[in-house]
């Protein structure tokens, strides 16, 4: 019996890649918990045990064995989640295809990334490391946890997080593959071609395949159709498996992909960037479709200078479900900002703010129930802050994920670089850029293209 | 018709010269004798086994008797090999010895940047039908500058794409390839090295691509079976060598060798094994200290890498400065701790219960003796370090019954010092390859100093260069010089295009040069620092923030 399940530990021991994320137990007292989902509450503490948030109340009392943050005069939120973001990542485009369904962000995360550092200096806890904007239909994203510490790659994968995959409208798909490359399109036009066709040919997959699957048993002879996993990839959109988050900028181009998703039954979609998203606001609320925005960014080119910075307001004020994203290895130390920006423009209260970066983009990533608020339950992913994370004054104290301290801005060492270069002290700490991967591997990686 | 005709006499020109001279050559008469004998040496038999003062007895390639007291029989020839040390030739696990590299301008006809929606197999550098054995040139100078350190036998894999195709083993020597071939197709090779321009050309399509290339392969299979079962009624399999390559993997019989560059490839090679349950072995690993449960848990046989990063140089003399600022002391820390980490590697994994031999892939020969050493520094013991370099890589090949040790019966690959092979300042003097020895002279320690400014060199001629630089394109250019009348100019083509050069100063066997290039948006200079001798020369080349680069380099003997 012994030997049986020493047996059984051992191979559960070999066969889990994922699964030994390191998970910890803390007890933060005394904060102001803005909890996004029950208000805000004064002098309270919140209790993680082993990853899960298991009390928040007054008074608490410490579990044994668990970290103790004193958090009095400060405020504690959930964890930030940025939408839109290419950090931890060893490649972003793979620009050789129009339609590149079946390439997966998740096979080339860098744990590595001194970016996921800088990232949790700025409150956030978990990202969409997305595929970039080259391809009408790029790769699969992963949602990522940032757990920085780890050596391996799939430790950054949030567990369970639903697909999600990366479609593109407009200047970069067309430039890349239509001028740049001599394939499918050079057109807006031909980009909603690009996606029907795909759907259609995924149909005709998925038939044979029930056709085999229908007639195997009453014929031996019978022979599958040859496994072709980019089909597999677009055949699992339209059974609903996988929740496109789709680069866009004009409201023409918005309203034709959510007539092709209608078309083909597809009902998981959410706009990425959407600056003229504030034209369609109400057919984005109808559809229900999500909206992941910059506060105030535009005018990089042609197609994005029809732009507001109460695009964010008018979004949510229509119902639609809005978030606010990076897009940049810079940016994401600051949504807290961006989040802030719609009270000047818009004035959105303070729970509508802090929504666009946490429950929000949870729910356009199809996490809510996991993180996003501070509820008994969900996942210990916590930031804290000096001063309310919506004023300019606020300084991101501590960030928690699974209830490990991944920053503490007392223990923050010029260098926290994982694996520097072991031939030269390097000066990146010093002068590192702006990080817009969008279009990288398109060998237009120099110009700003989200 | 006439160009045709042209081309012909041209290439026969070419030919001719050579096939005359190995016509002539002494190696082409059988030898004497193939009976060796060494006696009252310390027969190193295997790692921690050692016979006092015995003699090994070497007939038709194989080792026919150890141990002591021996005599030496009338028709062997005698080496002195009097208190030296006899080794077990080494093995390397992984590497492209013997196999030439493309041309260069066959490397520039793959269409770079040209898209395609459906390239083919080859086009995306998959090519798992082809056979290393077939590339095999025995000239080739790695296999005997490989040879020159102790290495006696390697598991090759040709060069390409993500998939180049099937391995060998191979003895290091030999006339002619078929005869240096020990084992064809043990196993399939994969690397992270994207098609360029086209699919797959990043590493998560190189992963997409191998899931859907194994799972099409199973089905592949299975479709033959049923078919070759029962014909009648089913739709007949199309022929598709490349998927056929996969059967033997699996089923289970054939490892996939994956190189990598770097742990987080470490991690995709595992994750794929691990999905899709075929015996993996990795090769060129580095850091695998930090994936001690996971790399135990993939079952992999493990090839660490023999290159390290390079050691810090010493303060060059003159500009020897105290560092003062504080955060680059903190970075230098930093830097010297990842330094460390690779070192160290071989001896934690041992630590661990780990067992490993080497590969050369990346390593150059000359680096090789130094970075053991620094290895063994770091707390691998020199017994560890033998069986990494013996009777580990026989055993994760499946040889180990003709190689590895110094026994009767096996082939007769051994490596013969003076000292111990690890001690410093030992030398090589025989390298016994399939019972044939090359003998090694004691190298006369008279190195010239770099930068003689007393020295009288030629500098004109064309040089092929080899520069150890990350960009293919960059790695093995061609530096032409001319010299009028003691003005030298030149220029440099690779595979990024033709560079003229127009300033050259040659200081004794001092040649520097520069120019400036665009690159990544910015305007670089590139210079080159590089020392002449004779037909050889070596140095470096620093190209601003990109880095500085080892450069080695060789005329090209005239027409």
């Amino acid at each position: 019996m012994f030997k049986q399940s020493l047996m059984l530990f051992l191979l559960l021991a070999v066969s889990t890649l994922v699964g030994q994320v390191e998970k910890g137990s803390i007890h933060i007292k005394n904060g102001t918990v803005l909890t996004v989902t029950d208000g805000v509450l004064e002098n309270t503490d919140v209790v993680i045990e082993n990853g899960i948030i298991t009390r928040i109340g007054k008074n608490l009392k410490a579990p044994s064995g668990a970290k103790t943050v004193d958090a009095t005069g400060q405020f504690v939120m959930p964890g930030i989640i940025d939408a839109h973001s290419h950090i931890a990542l060893d490649a972003v485009n793979e620009a050789t295809h129009p339609i590149t369904a079946e390439v997966r962000t998740g096979d080339v995360l860098d744990p590595l990334d001194v970016g996921i550092y800088r990232a949790l200096a700025g409150g956030v806890t978990a990202t969409h490391a997305m595929h970039g904007s080259a391809n009408a239909i790029g790769g699969q994203c992963e949602t990522i946890k940032l757990r920085y510490g780890t050596f391996n790659p799939n430790d950054l994968k949030m567990e369970g997080a639903p697909r999600t995959i990366k479609f593109a409208l407009g200047e970069n798909p067309m430039r890349v593959h239509g001028e740049g490359g001599g394939l499918m399109s050079r057109t807006r036009m031909g980009i909603e071609q690009v996606f029907r066709r795909g759907f259609s040919e995924a149909q005709q997959y998925l038939a044979a395949q029930e056709a085999y699957n229908k007639n195997k048993a009453a014929n031996p002879s019978a022979v599958p159709p040859m496994y072709d996993r980019r089909l597999e990839a677009l055949g699992d959109i339209l059974k609903g498996d996988i929740i496109i988050h789709c680069h866009s900028y004009r409201a023409d181009e918005i309203l034709m992909l959510m007539n092709v998703c209608k078309d083909f039954g597809i009902t998981k979609l959410v706009f990425q960037h959407v600056n003229e998203g504030f034209k369609v606001a109400p057919e984005l609320a109808e559809f229900g479709a999500g909206a992941s925005v910059f506060a105030d960014w535009w005018a990089y080119k042609f197609e994005v200078y029809y732009s507001t910075a109460y695009n964010a307001a008018i979004l949510t004020k229509n119902g639609v479900v809005t978030s606010i994203n990076s897009d940049s290895g810079d940016y994401i130390r600051h949504l807290f900002h961006q989040a802030g920006k719609t009270q000047r423009y818009g004035k959105l209260t303070d729970n509508e703010a802090l929504r666009l970066i946490t429950l929000n983009p949870a729910i356009q990533l199809g996490i809510d129930d996991r993180v996003g608020s501070l509820e008994k339950g969900k996942d210990g992913d916590v930031a804290i802050f000096s001063a309310h994370p919506l004023s300019v004054y606020a300084i991101p104290q501590m960030t928690i994920v699974d209830g490990v301290v991944r920053f503490d801005i007392k223990e923050d060492n010029n260098d926290q670089r994982l694996a520097p270069d072991p031939e030269k002290v390097d000066m990146m700490m010093l002068n590192y850029d702006e990080d817009h991967r969008c279009m990288e591997g398109t060998g237009e990686a120099l110009f700003h293209n989200h | 018709m006439m160009k045709y005709l042209l081309g012909c006499i041209c290439s026969l020109l070419l030919l001719l010269p050579s096939g005359l001279s190995a016509q002539e050559s002494a190696e082409d008469r059988p030898p004497v004798t193939r009976a060796f004998f060494l006696n009252n040496a310390f027969v190193v038999q295997s790692p921690g086994k050692v016979i006092d003062l015995g003699g090994v007895l070497i007939r038709d390639g194989l080792i026919q008797a150890v141990g002591k007291d021996l005599k030496a029989p009338a028709d062997a020839k005698v080496l002195e090999a009097d208190s030296m040390y006899i080794y077990a030739g080494f093995i390397d696990g992984l590497s492209n010895l013997g196999i030439p590299k493309p041309k260069e301008e066959e490397r520039g006809n793959r269409g770079r940047g040209q898209r395609e929606y459906n390239p083919s197999y080859e086009r995306a550098g998959i090519q798992t039908e082809r056979s290393v054995a077939d590339m095999i040139s025995p000239t080739d100078k790695s296999l005997s500058e490989m040879r020159a350190i102790g290495f006696t036998a390697a598991h090759v894999v040709p060069r390409g794409g993500m998939l180049p195709g099937q391995g060998a083993v191979i003895l290091l020597d030999g006339d002619k390839a078929g005869k240096m071939v020990v084992s064809e197709g043990s196993s399939l090779f994969a690397q992270f090295q994207g098609a360029s321009g086209v699919y797959p050309n990043t590493d998560m399509a190189i992963m997409s691509k191998f899931r859907e290339l194994y799972t099409q392969a199973r089905q592949h299979k299975t479709h033959g079976q049923n078919y070759a079962k029962n014909a009648r009624g089913m739709s007949r399999p199309a022929q598709n060598e490349v998927l056929d390559a996969f059967g033997q993997s699996i089923d289970g019989q054939r490892a996939i060798f994956f190189a990598v560059d770097g742990i987080k490839e470490m991690y995709r090679a595992i994750s794929l094994s691990k999905e899709l349950g075929f015996p993996l072995a990795l090769a060129d690993v580095t850091m695998g200290q930090k994936a001690i449960a996971d790399l135990k848990g993939s079952s992999a046989s493990l090839f660490l890498t023999l290159d390290l990063p390079k050691a810090k140089e010493e303060g060059k003399k003159g500009e020897k400065e105290e560092e003062t600022d504080k955060e680059k002391m903190m970075l230098e820390k930093q830097r010297a701790a990842a330094q460390q980490l690779h070192e160290e590697q071989a001896a934690m994994l041992n630590k661990a219960g780990l067992s490993f031999g080497f590969s050369t892939l990346n390593a150059k020969a000359k680096d090789i003796r130094p970075n053991l050493e620094r290895m063994i520094k770091a707390g691998l013991t020199e017994d560890q370090a033998l069986a990494a370099l013996t009777t580990e890589p026989a055993r994760m090949l499946g040889l180990s019954d003709i190689m590895g040790t110094v026994e009767k019966g096996k082939i007769a690959n051994l490596v013969v010092t003076d000292q111990p092979y690890f001690a410093k300042g030992s030398n090589i003097r025989y390298v016994f390859v399939d019972g044939m020895p090359s003998e090694y002279e004691v190298k006369k320690k008279k190195k010239k100093k770099p930068g003689d400014p007393e020295a009288k060199v030629m500098a004109a001629g064309d040089w092929n260069l080899e520069i150890d630089v990350p960009m293919a394109e960059m790695a093995s250019p061609t530096l032409t010089i001319v010299d009028e009348d003691g003005s030298l100019s030149g220029k440099l083509v690779s595979g990024m295009g033709t560079q003229e050069i127009s300033d050259m100063s040659l200081d004794g066997d001092n040649l520097t040069f520069s120019y400036t290039t665009e690159g990544g948006g910015q305007t670089v200079t590139v210079s080159f620092d590089l020392t002449i001798d004779g037909n050889s020369l070596e140095g470096s080349m620093s190209a601003g923030s990109f880095g500085s680069f080892d450069v080695e380099g060789d005329r090209e003997p005239k027409k």
